[in-house]
């Protein structure tokens, strides 16, 4: 064993090293957070409420246009996924609660965690050739069909992990007084477990609007006009995001900076949402 | 007589462990019956199998005749069976998410116990009066548990099974978790049963079963050792068990 | 007289049973769909799929096609994001659950799910404008003029489009959920080996060590699970890594990944004849390995934990 003083400044060095550490593994996305909120609010700034509203820009336009088509196009999509991904999630979620010992739960176990390490733009793929190729065009439905696969396992996970903190002391008074299987998973176990379920739903909302790579084969991109037919193709902010950034227009950057800072922000804000509605639990 | 509960030869098994043993047990209609016994001797088992709780308890196997209030328990629909047994538990478990009068209320529907809205209400009065509950909460039935004591909420409990109108009542160590005032109150509100439905107490305070039950049956180890009116078992007990429980040593 | 009872025996909770069944069929069937579809689409070019993976050429026009430095820049780019996440999950695991493992921890916790909600395309657009520039001027330039004799450094950088930036940045969109996963596990030992070892007098340090080394195979699998994510990651490579066919030892150059070649070339493939085979082979490819790495990864955790609490 080294020497006392020795052994002391290891230990000091060690906790420098775990907080520089810590630093910079959070470094670079505040770095990334801050940018992003400087450069998209001064773009949202400069072109005003129109932002929200107006087209974007063609490359050599006066004026900084908006997102308008890309943002109801987003706000389509989640209209079409969240609530077959939230309602399929909610009864895997009874089902594995309800037999955790069966052979059927072990195997949705497994094909949630499977389901989550499928690359999402594999996703983009199937969904290109099940659903575009047949109908002959990009459509919000196969963004849905993708984005809906993508954000599965997510919503079972978290409905999963809010049914299971249920105590099982409310299931025996259910039964108690003379409850079916069917009452008391519904008006019994979801209900008191319907914060952790609402925070759920918040993250999957987030992780639904937040999705790229599951959108890039299957809604085309419908630009400049905001789309109002779910078999039509359609925008979305991050496809928005992802091919202005790789454009070489200035104007487009500015755009995506837009963009990407009121993604952000709606992602961070749902984030808070989904930790306040989880707090006030008291059982 | 008349039995609300006859048992035969019930042995149950958990995971291997042989939690009741042979046991033979006969609940005389409209009696309060005590079970007694130290820790883990298999009180909650046994309650549990009257209710078919026991069916929630992984790796469980039963075995032996168990008829409640005339049915085969161990052949029936479950479902069908706990609307007519009620049970109180150790701890209190009244439903967080619902008011004081829903809490009620639910146990009342369910079971087909009132129909109007004026009979609910008189459903549920009646059920929290003889919990001896009432005068407590009558000015804020729509609250939640949460703002009651323990006391409270578990004669909430109590009030909730007896709004079932069962014909059998299971209680488990109902003031095991509550202070000596409202366990006095509750034993009170047990005691005014007699006669209305049959009651399956199971507690370790002697002076409990003592003041309140007609039979006693003391369990040991899974095995029934003694069984009887309760005045004769506590005033001249025969098995060793029994005195030794009886004087706190067990 | 016997009638063994447990779970499911009633009539009534096998009819509530196979009520549920169909959503949980449905959704197995989903991922056999989603994989079979895959494989069918390949299908047209599997029989080369050996000499397409050893290829380094893309020519739709002339139905040339080689995969090899997709293939290859994706496992660079998943090493370099794994031993990222290792590097800084590490000290952040040992920040929330060691050292500050009061209020402070917890905020720390929170900030880093506060990161993993970040969407990855801002991420990429942050490291395309900022993070490959940074590193171009001041790691790559010069890096390469005075150890520009080692292979890896050994070529001018183009803008910081390239495997190493890649890497980074993928590996820092991924730290916060491999960190996650090792401070769930390491939350898990017991505190007596805590006790334990400070009651015997060892520094923070020294506890640290052994803790971590007791925690070893549960940081080994979120590492993986951290890789296996890192393999699919589609837009933040798209838009760092250069999008060339280029293989060499020298990390600043433009290269691929498999999912940057997809998202770059599948938009154009159906022009051709062998491209979009050619891109589901590649898909094949990095879903097998992703879903090999994830159960890896998730057996080591899981089992770890299981041993860790019993």
């Amino acid at each position: 064993m080294a020497s006392w003083a020795v052994r002391k400044l290891e230990d000091r060095l060690f906790v420098v090293a775990v907080i520089l550490g810590s630093a910079l593994a959070l470094a670079p996305l505040a770095h990334a957070l801050a940018v992003t909120l400087y450069n998209g609010l001064s773009t949202m700034a400069r072109a005003g409420l129109g932002f929200f509203v107006n087209p974007p820009p063609t490359p050599y336009s006066a004026s900084l246009g908006g997102v308008a088509p890309a943002l109801v196009g987003s706000l389509l999509l989640l209209a079409l996924a969240l609530p077959p991904s939230a309602f399929l999630g909610l009864l895997l979620a009874v089902f594995t609660n309800e037999f955790p010992g069966s052979r059927a739960a072990a195997l949705v176990e497994v094909g949630a965690r499977a389901f989550a390490s499928v690359p999402t733009v594999i996703l983009s793929m199937v969904a290109y050739s099940l659903i575009v190729v047949p109908m002959r065009r990009y459509s919000a439905l196969a963004g849905a069909f993708a984005l809906t696969a993508a954000s599965l396992p997510y919503s079972y996970t978290a409905f999963s992990s809010a049914l299971r903190m249920v105590p099982e002391m409310y299931r025996e008074a259910a039964y108690s007084i003379g409850m079916s299987r069917w009452a008391t998973v519904w008006r019994v176990l979801v209900p008191i477990a319907r914060r952790g379920i609402a925070s759920g739903v918040l993250m999957t909302l987030a992780r639904i609007l937040g999705e790229t790579a599951a959108l890039l084969f299957a809604v085309g991109a419908l630009r400049y006009v905001v789309p109002l037919n779910p078999l039509g193709p359609v925008d979305a902010l991050p496809l928005l995001i992802f091919d202005y950034a790789l454009s070489p227009y200035k104007l487009f950057h500015e755009v995506a900076w837009g963009a990407a800072a009121l993604l952000l922000i709606v992602s961070l804000a749902l984030f808070a949402l989904s930790k306040v509605v989880v707090k006030g639990v008291r059982l | 007589m008349k039995y609300a509960v006859e048992i035969e030869r019930l042995n149950v098994y958990i995971n291997g462990f042989h939690a009741l043993k042979d046991v033979d047990l006969r609940v005389p209609q409209g009696s309060i019956f005590a079970v007694m016994g130290p820790s883990g001797s298999g009180k909650t088992t046994l309650l549990k199998v009257i209710n078919r709780l026991i069916d929630l308890v992984p790796g469980a196997r039963v075995e032996g005749s168990v008829r409640v209030l005339g049915v085969d328990a161990l052949r029936a629909d479950p479902y069908e069976l706990r609307k007519k047994v009620g049970m109180v538990f150790q701890v209190p478990n009244p439903f967080p998410h619902m008011t004081i009068y829903e809490n009620v209320a639910v146990a009342a529907k369910l079971n087909g116990a009132a129909g109007s809205r004026k009979e609910l209400d008189e459903v549920v009065k009646w059920a929290l009066e003889t919990a001896m509950l009432w005068e407590e909460v009558k000015h804020r039935l729509d609250r939640y548990p949460s703002e009651l004591s323990g006391g409270q909420r578990q004669r909430l409990c109590l009030a909730r099974a007896l709004a079932m109108r069962p014909e059998l009542l299971l209680l488990d160590e109902p003031t095991a978790n509550i202070d000596p005032v409202n366990a006095r109150k509750l034993e009170e509100a047990i005691a005014s049963l007699k006669g209305e439905l049959t009651i399956i107490m199971v507690t370790h305070l002697p002076r409990q079963a003592l003041r309140v039950a007609d039979y006693v049956a003391i369990i040991y180890d899974g095995r029934i050792v003694e069984r009887g009116p309760s005045q004769e078992v506590f005033v001249r007990p025969s098995h060793a068990v029994t005195q030794l429980f009886l004087k706190g040593e067990v | 007289m016997s009638a063994p009872v447990g779970e499911m025996l009633s009539e009534k909770d096998k009819i509530f049973y196979f009520s549920l069944l169909p959503p949980a069929l449905t959704t197995l069937g989903l991922l056999a769909l989603i994989v079979s579809t895959i494989g069918a689409k390949a299908a047209l070019v599997l029989p080369q799929a050996l000499a397409i993976l050893a290829a380094n050429v893309w020519d739709p026009e002339n139905e040339r096609y080689g995969l090899l430095a997709p293939v290859l820049g994706t496992l660079v780019v998943a090493s370099i994001a794994g031993a990222v996440s290792l590097a800084l999950g590490l000290p952040l695991t040992l920040a929330v659950a060691e050292l500050l493992r009061g209020r402070l921890g917890s905020v720390l916790q929170t900030l880093l799910e506060m990161a993993s909600a970040f969407p990855t395309v801002v991420i990429g657009l942050w490291s395309a404008r900022y993070l490959a520039p940074f590193l171009s001027e001041n790691v790559m330039k010069p890096l390469y003029s005075s150890f520009g004799f080692i292979p890896t450094f050994s070529c001018r950088p183009l803008g910081g489009y390239s495997l190493l930036t890649a890497g980074l940045a993928i590996g820092f969109s991924v730290v916060p959920y491999t960190a996650s996963i090792m401070i769930e596990s390491y939350r898990l030992i017991p505190s007596t080996y805590r006790e334990a070892c400070y009651g015997i007098g060892a520094t923070r340090y020294e506890t640290a060590r052994i803790l971590v080394s007791l925690a070893r195979p549960a940081i080994a699998g979120s590492v993986l699970l951290g890789v296996a994510r890192a393999m699919g990651e589609t837009t933040i490579a798209a838009m760092t890594v250069g999008n060339a066919m280029n293989i060499s030892a020298c990390l600043f150059e433009p290269s691929y990944t498999v999912p940057a070649l997809i998202a770059a070339q599948f938009g154009n493939a159906n022009l051709y004849r062998y491209a979009e085979p050619v891109l589901y082979l590649a898909a094949l490819v990095v879903l097998a390995l992703a879903l090999a790495l994830s159960a890896v990864g998730f057996k080591l955790v899981s089992g770890w934990r299981v041993r860790i609490v019993g």
